[in-house]
């Protein structure tokens, strides 16, 4: 009963107490998804904390072979690198959750259960509850995701030899910047959007995680034309930089790039090299490249296009409850 | 009764809607006008377009053709003025009872009074600590009118209110609900297929039939411009009259009239309840519709003519 009488007050219209009863419902609204996310957050931080503090160490001592006459280095550190690799792994697809949640229980299950036309017909404007109900777990999903990418990034960091991924990889390319934090938002505004619009939270549930993996596949795709590459020519086998993500190299053809030839199987002594390479008409090589200088600028032009997509849900998804409900 | 800024408190006109773009009308040319203050009865058949007519007036849905005016103004711009309980009581089964007032209060700013939703809860015994999907249909439905309620609403839309409540908890909703009427002169719109179950609260009836609106106005005016006759089948001459309904069993003719005139002496008449005078015009879906006529307009706009002939005296908004 006193949880009931605690609410005498008639509150005050005023807009600063609007906005936080709207952020406050939608927050006792989705309390169980929250503490879960809190958790999953504090789980996978204090994990690489404790690699990177605990691990990383034992690791390097075990292979650190000064004053050993025998030790076996071919496998380092597999009990730092596999474990940060899969937690980079879960950070940069976490969207595919995000989702997945977005679509299934913060919009699709309110539409689908009639709670959505419950909320529209209190106080606040339709268009304003899915501004809370938006902003509200955008705020705690990009907090969490910021803290999980600076933890990453500080593990990865730590030590170089200790990680076998190169940068270029799927999941550390994306788990160490801004745009897992892009494509958990842009996930949020797609599962809104395709809740509103198929109205059923099964399929919401289903079809936005897929949407999302769509995007970030056609994205990886499209990852390396998003910044110029380096081409490289040379008379010599071009030698590209330490930890470049080589895209594509070959032989020069009487001065033109093709592929499947076979100047490698060309080998003994200088002349009869020459002259191997001579019959294939060899005259030179290329590469095209993304030097490791290249990561923030394509982070960051597939973290705007990310946004971008994000925005145009976002837009989307209001004009459908404007258009619905007017 | 509170003084109000519009004479009515639901003015549709022509109002109508279909779902997608071919889809069946389920609401066509739909016009009425309901007097602020009123308790009305919306009555039809399942299908009929009563859910939607209540949908449209909440602004939960957007007319396809028409318009309604809520308060003296657009369904969007009256949200924060007007209660609705939707037919099948959504409510969040993760909030406590406690939980879902606090929201009704998070959500209503400067609209909430506690103690009434709180009253409402407690006639039910329900605990503020239990879940709302452990809670039985009768009690989510008290929970869904005690958040209705808490807003203070000038209009409140009930739509099937009372459908799963036992005959204990009905009469005492209806109380509450009453009692919330005649203390702030709310118009309470609330629909059923249970004619019985309004014929005591309401004094205002709405009929919707096949999508439109068969008979509205005030009940007494509407069971005084009818009369139930029967007469003997060989002398009786029912033309002039407009005849809803008419049966011959051997000599005797028995009809459902709104008479245009005196009747003859030798006609034994009765005025007809309102249960009657309901399944009459449903079960005789060409029968005349009778409906407000223009001059009652008191806002000063035409309107278009709403659907059949109206007559000139009956149901002019008092």
């Amino acid at each position: 009963m006193t949880a009931l009488t605690d609410e005498r007050a008639v509150t005050a219209p005023s807009a600063a107490p609007r906005a936080w009863g709207t952020a406050r419902t939608v927050l006792r609204l989705h309390r169980t998804a929250l503490l879960l996310w809190v958790a999953v957050v504090a789980g996978l931080s204090g994990w690489l904390v404790w690699l990177t503090l605990v691990t990383a160490p034992a690791e390097r001592a075990a292979i650190d072979c000064a004053g050993e006459d025998f030790c076996d280095s071919t496998v380092p550190g597999l009990g730092f690198g596999t474990p940060v690799g899969w937690i980079g792994m879960l950070v940069a697809y976490a969207f595919l959750a995000v989702a997945a949640f977005a679509g299934g229980a913060l919009i699709g299950r309110e539409v689908e259960s009639g709670t959505a036309r419950l909320a529209w017909t209190q106080s606040v404007t339709p268009a304003r509850w899915l501004a809370a109900k938006l902003a509200v777990p955008a705020l705690v999903i990009a907090g969490g995701m910021t803290v999980l990418v600076l933890v990453f990034r500080w593990s990865w960091h730590s030590d170089p030899h200790l990680v076998f991924e190169e940068w270029s990889g799927a999941a550390p390319f994306l788990a160490r910047g801004p745009a897992t934090v892009a494509y958990a938002l842009c996930a949020l505004a797609v599962g809104a959007l395709t809740a509103l619009l198929l109205r059923r939270a099964l399929p919401a549930l289903g079809v936005s995680p897929a949407v999302m993996g769509l995007l970030n596949l056609a994205l990886t795709r499209l990852r390396p034309s998003l910044w110029p590459q380096v081409h490289r020519t040379s008379a010599t086998v071009v030698v590209t930089p330490e930890h470049a993500w080589v895209l594509d190299e070959g032989a020069l053809v009487h001065g033109r790039p093709r592929t499947g030839v076979p100047y490698w199987n060309c080998g003994g002594a200088p002349a009869a090299a020459r002259r191997c390479l001579d019959d294939l008409g060899v005259t030179g090589y290329y590469a095209s490249y993304h030097p490791q200088s290249h990561f923030w600028p394509l982070h960051l032009v597939e973290t705007a296009v990310v946004l971008a997509v994000a925005a145009l849900a976002t837009a989307a998804a209001f004009a459908v409850v404007r258009h619905r409900t007017r | 009764m509170t003084s109000r800024p519009t004479p009515y408190a639901l003015r549709a006109t022509a109002l109508g809607k279909r779902f997608g773009r071919r889809g069946a009308w389920a609401l066509r040319d739909c016009s009425f006008r309901l007097p602020a203050g009123r308790v009305c009865a919306v009555v039809g058949p399942n299908g009929a377009g009563k859910s939607t007519l209540l949908a449209l007036a909440a602004g939960l849905t957007t007319p396809s053709e028409g318009e309604v005016i809520v308060l003296g103004t657009d369904p969007a711009s009256a949200r924060a003025r007007v209660g609705y309980v939707a037919q099948d009581k959504p409510l969040y089964p993760q909030l406590t009872v406690a939980e879902t007032l606090r929201l009704g209060a998070d959500l209503n700013p400067g609209h909430w009074d506690p103690s009434v939703a709180e009253a409402v809860v407690r006639a039910g015994e329900l605990a503020p600590g239990s879940r709302i999907r452990s809670l039985s249909g009768g009690q989510r439905t008290r929970v869904a009118l005690a958040l209705a309620l808490g807003k203070r609403p000038e209009l409140l839309l009930l739509d099937e209110p009372m459908a799963d409540l036992d005959p204990l908890a009905r009469h005492e909703l209806m109380g509450t609900l009453m009692a919330q009427a005649a203390q702030y002169g709310t118009t309470i719109v609330m629909s059923s297929h249970v004619v019985a179950e309004l014929e005591d609260s309401c004094d205002h009836l709405l009929l919707v039939g096949g999508g439109r609106v068969r008979l509205a106005g005030e009940i007494d005016e509407l069971t005084e411009a009818h009369a139930r006759v029967s007469a003997s089948a060989e002398t009786a001459d029912l033309t002039g009259h407009t005849v809803v309904e008419s049966r011959t069993t051997g000599r005797q003719l028995t009809a459902l009239i709104r008479p245009d005139g005196p009747l003859p002496a030798e006609w034994r008449t009765a005025s007809p309840t309102l249960e009657e005078l309901v399944l009459a015009y449903l079960r005789n879906p060409r029968a005349a519709s009778l409906t407000p006529a223009e001059p009652a307009d008191r806002a000063g706009t035409t309107t278009k003519a709403g659907t059949g002939n109206a007559t000139a005296d009956t149901g002019a908004a008092a």
